[in-house]
């Protein structure tokens, strides 16, 4: 699977998004999503797999953290999408007001 | 590799129903997953998808009536848990009337033992209440539960 393809699924992008700036343990990642445990340990291996999360033990836990630099240019790109939807969120909230 | 996931719960019912609920297809389904097709003899196919798609997939490696299955289990498309690369042993000891079942899935990489630890203690009550005659929702998994 190339990177194109990794970050296309948008359970995945949102587990990176999740995990860019905290530390969260693949618990913490379960809870989030209304998917089952298959399909979390799933996209949690093919994260691990290309080195775009960090994975680090913490007694019984695993502790899942974003590898920004592993992303290359993807990097810029995933923080674009992630801007740029609260932009336009916010631009849609302001024009409500008006 | 490291010591087996293991659950284990009392349920107050035979475990000729417990059994059955591990064997039949659309028992199982009743408690795990959308639907499972499992051909319930020693080589046969164990495959369970789940309600969003991901889908569990083995083959039964030993199976002795109302006390013991045994199949291999993993994930299709999974780099970490493929499917045949861990096993799960599920046992029936009768116990005050009903039975005690006890889930142990061995064989699955360090990383994966949280998930499958919160996955089983999802599903394990699951099929207690179908087993005790209870209806449940359809399943969404563990994270549907917590929110």
């Amino acid at each position: 699977m190339d990177a194109l393809q990794i970050i296309a699924e948008p359970r995945r992008r949102r587990i990176l998004e999740m995990v860019w700036d905290n530390e969260l343990s693949a618990g913490d990642i379960a809870g989030e999503f209304d998917i089952t445990f298959g399909a979390v340990s799933q996209h949690l291996a093919v994260l691990r797999k290309s080195g775009f999360v960090d994975v680090r033990a913490n007694g019984n836990q695993r502790l899942y953290r974003a590898n920004k630099q592993s992303l290359g240019a993807l990097q810029r790109v995933l923080e674009t999408m992630w801007t740029e939807t609260l932009d336009d969120l916010a631009a849609a909230v302001e024009g409500d007001e008006t | 590799m490291t010591d087996p996931v293991k659950v284990s719960r009392y349920v107050a019912a035979p475990p000729s129903v417990v059994y059955s609920y591990l064997t039949e297809s659309s028992r199982w389904a009743r408690w795990q997953g959308a639907q499972a097709d499992l051909d319930a003899r020693p080589g046969g196919l164990f495959l369970m998808t789940m309600p969003d798609g991901a889908r569990a997939r083995g083959e039964f490696v030993e199976l002795v009536p109302e006390e013991r299955v045994v199949f291999t289990w993993g994930w299709i498309d999974h780099p970490g848990v493929p499917p045949g690369s861990s096993t799960v042993e599920i046992v029936i000891v009768p116990d005050r009337g009903g039975c005690v079942v006890t889930l142990s899935h061995s064989g699955l990489p360090d990383d994966e033992r949280e998930l499958h630890t919160t996955g089983w203690e999802h599903y394990l009550p699951r099929l207690v209440a179908v087993a005790e005659g209870s209806t449940l929702e359809p399943d969404r998994g563990p994270g549907a539960q917590r929110s």
